[in-house]
């Protein structure tokens, strides 16, 4: 590498970034970032629609997690999407973005990535927009999430060849592995609800056991 | 009906009581020739909007504790029913859930004859052709058997332009709340529901409907025959007209009393105590000091000055020997049970609080405990499908607020209270299957 490109300065040869790629990396880089915090947020929502808590928060945490990082992954997915229309190595026309199969370039795959920004951007609206929705509306067009994610998954692994190898393909698998758990956990856990009239009472007697019981709260007293 | 209807001399002279039976014919129930001799026939108005003006000059509010202007819910489902084209439903609510209430099961038991001319007038005024009476029915006296006697009655003499029919509603604190309300008139459990759609626009059967407490009914029956100026004679400027009291003093027997808006709270109390508090609003309302209570009157200009609401007119005064806060955590824990276990915040913190309030009110105090209520507090706050968190902790946190001396002295592992009897009506079945909700 260093003797074929041997002219160049020093620092070209380090990074790779230059003015004529640095939309290009800037486009990889929020994309592989985006399907993270992508996978964040729907581990997250799992959990919250199983009421679990996150291990030394208070409950409310997981919810207010999952909605900010939702709103921080559709910045990522914007970036993403901005540099790689603004990239002038490929053309990419703006509308691809949004309209499926409008690019030339890798039709398919940046097809699946506009379906999985649409269909990221109505769970964000109509989270926004909650007070004014049903929740039956609310709730329908939210369980679209499970199909977003998969279509994001399979546009960032197949839309470049870059992911396909290497650390970037462990970190794509990953994802995948955890999201599969995520879900037959969320399958298997459905099956023990208890049902809504026999809640209130159980929770009722975890709170009342909690003061004779010798809890940690009660051991910090007496010290 | 245990209840003993309470009125004086002063009472007769501003017209009062308007819904219940004169004095001289105290606890006599208004037979429909006893109605139509006191208040004449049913005024159809015959056209459209006339009667919803004539409401909104009176000033009329909802008497079930939310204080909404009933004129506007009534041009809403009006306004719905032109716009989707859809026939409403008109229901009138008298599940009074509220333990402590007990205002309007007597109204029915009293004049029931002029809860159903505003049943009429409103399915009128907003051109329904269903017509409901929610309540429960079997609760005493057997009101059920008492009010299908005077619906057969009525439409035997034609009066009726819409048949009524009767709904029975479970035993659950909830079930008055106007989505849980639609949603048991729907066949599904007295649960609420999240809103929107709001029910004036899509509630029974898809239709616009319209939901008014019983006592909201009975004020409207009389302003349709009366006018607005004569339900403005009493009252004040802002909250005019009369309403139905629950007053418990010291012998804890439930009394009902007509009486104007604005009046002086004392006059429902009586004398206080200097260390005395009273509940205003039942038991998603506030305690308020003696001090306090002596500065108030009974509208809600005046209340909201000690964080307090008229609600659906509940005042009970708390006897010298009981305990403030053994009283309130045995509330707050009744409370908790009826927690319809749907929404997280409610079905998380109410449970917590209640326990948290047991152990203060047993002198089991720990580091914290008082922190965490408030904590616990502020995190529902204006969450869930309903106001029963909300309600709950505006209670909770009225108790520890008046009752703060007694909490100190609870601290201390003591209690003030000489007697251990409970005061505070609370009912002992709990739903725990999911037909206790239907």
């Amino acid at each position: 590498m260093n003797q074929l490109l041997g002219k160049g300065s020093h620092t070209e040869i380090v990074s790779g970034i230059n003015s004529s790629t640095v939309m290009w990396y800037a486009s990889r880089a929020t994309g592989v970032v985006a399907l993270l915090l992508l996978t964040a947020v729907l581990l997250l929502g799992i959990g919250v629609a199983r009421d679990k808590r996150l291990p030394g928060l208070p409950r409310f945490a997981a919810s207010g997690l999952h909605r900010n990082v939702s709103l921080l992954a559709t910045a990522f997915v914007a970036v993403h999407v901005v540099t790689a229309v603004a990239d002038g190595f490929v053309k990419i026309p703006i509308t691809a973005a949004v309209v499926p199969l409008a690019s030339s370039y890798e039709r398919f795959w940046l097809g699946a990535g506009a379906v999985s920004f649409d269909l990221m951007l109505a769970a964000v609206i109509t989270s926004l927009l909650r007070r004014h929705l049903s929740r039956k509306t609310w709730r329908g067009v939210h369980l679209t999430a499970y199909l977003c994610w998969p279509v994001a998954w399979f546009h960032s692994v197949f839309a470049s060849k870059d992911i396909q190898h290497g650390p970037l393909l462990a970190v794509g698998i990953a994802c995948a592995l955890a999201v599969l758990a995520a879900a037959m956990w969320r399958v298997a856990e459905a099956g023990k609800d208890v049902p809504r009239a026999e809640r209130v009472a159980l929770l009722m007697a975890a709170a009342h056991s909690r003061i004779h019981s010798k809890g940690s709260r009660e051991r910090t007293f007496a010290q | 009906m245990t209840a003993v209807t309470d009125s004086t001399e002063s009472d007769a002279a501003v017209g009062l009581p308007r819904l219940l039976p004169p004095p001289q014919e105290k606890r006599a129930r208004q037979g429909l020739e006893q109605h139509l001799a006191r208040h004449g026939r049913l005024p159809y108005r015959d056209r459209a909007g006339t009667l919803i003006r004539d409401i909104e000059s009176a000033g009329l509010t909802g008497r079930g504790g939310g204080a909404f202007p009933v004129h506007r819910k009534l041009q809403a489902v009006s306004d719905a029913a032109d716009r989707y084209r859809r026939t409403p439903a008109v229901i009138a609510n008298g599940a009074e859930s509220e333990p402590a209430s007990d205002k309007d099961a007597t109204l029915l038991w009293l004049s029931p004859h002029l809860v159903l001319d505003g049943l009429q007038l409103a399915a009128e005024a907003v051109g329904a052709d269903t017509a409901i009476l929610y309540t429960h029915a079997n609760r005493k006296n057997d009101v059920g058997a008492r009010l299908r006697e005077a619906i057969a009655q009525r439409q035997e003499r034609g009066i009726d332009r819409v048949p009524v029919q009767l709904a029975e509603a479970p035993a659950r604190f909830l079930a008055g709340q106007e989505t849980a309300l639609l949603s048991h008139l729907s066949g599904r459990a007295a649960v609420p529901t999240f809103m929107p759609p709001r029910i004036t626009e899509r509630g029974l059967g898809n239709a616009p409907t319209l939901v008014q407490n019983v006592e909201t009914l009975a004020h409207l029956a009389l302003i349709a025959r009366r006018g607005p100026r004569w339900f403005r004679a009493v009252g004040t400027e802002q909250e005019p007209g009369s309403m139905l009291a629950t007053v418990r003093r010291l012998d804890g027997q439930p009394k009902i009393s007509e009486v104007p808006l604005g009046i002086p709270l004392l006059t429902l109390t009586g004398e206080l105590r200097q260390d005395g508090a009273v509940l205003i609003g039942g038991y998603h309302g506030t305690w308020v000091t003696a001090g306090q209570a002596q500065q108030l009157t009974m509208d809600n200009a005046s209340l909201a000055k000690a964080q307090a609401k008229v609600g659906a007119g509940i005042v009970i005064t708390l006897p010298s020997d009981r305990c403030g806060i053994v009283e309130t955590a045995r509330v707050v824990r009744y409370l908790a049970l009826e927690s319809a276990g749907q929404c997280g915040p409610c079905l998380n913190a109410l449970p917590r609080i209640a326990a948290a309030l047991a152990e203060i009110a047993g002198g089991r105090f720990r580091k914290g405990t008082l922190e965490d209520v408030d904590r616990w507090s502020d995190q529902v706050a204006g969450r869930g499908a309903c106001h029963h968190p909300d309600g709950t902790t505006r209670f909770v946190a009225s108790a520890l607020r008046t009752f703060a001396a007694e909490v100190a002295l609870h601290k201390a592992g003591r209690c003030s209270a000489a007697s251990k009897k409970p005061f505070l009506p609370v009912p002992q079945a709990t739903a725990r299957a999911e037909t206790d909700w239907i």
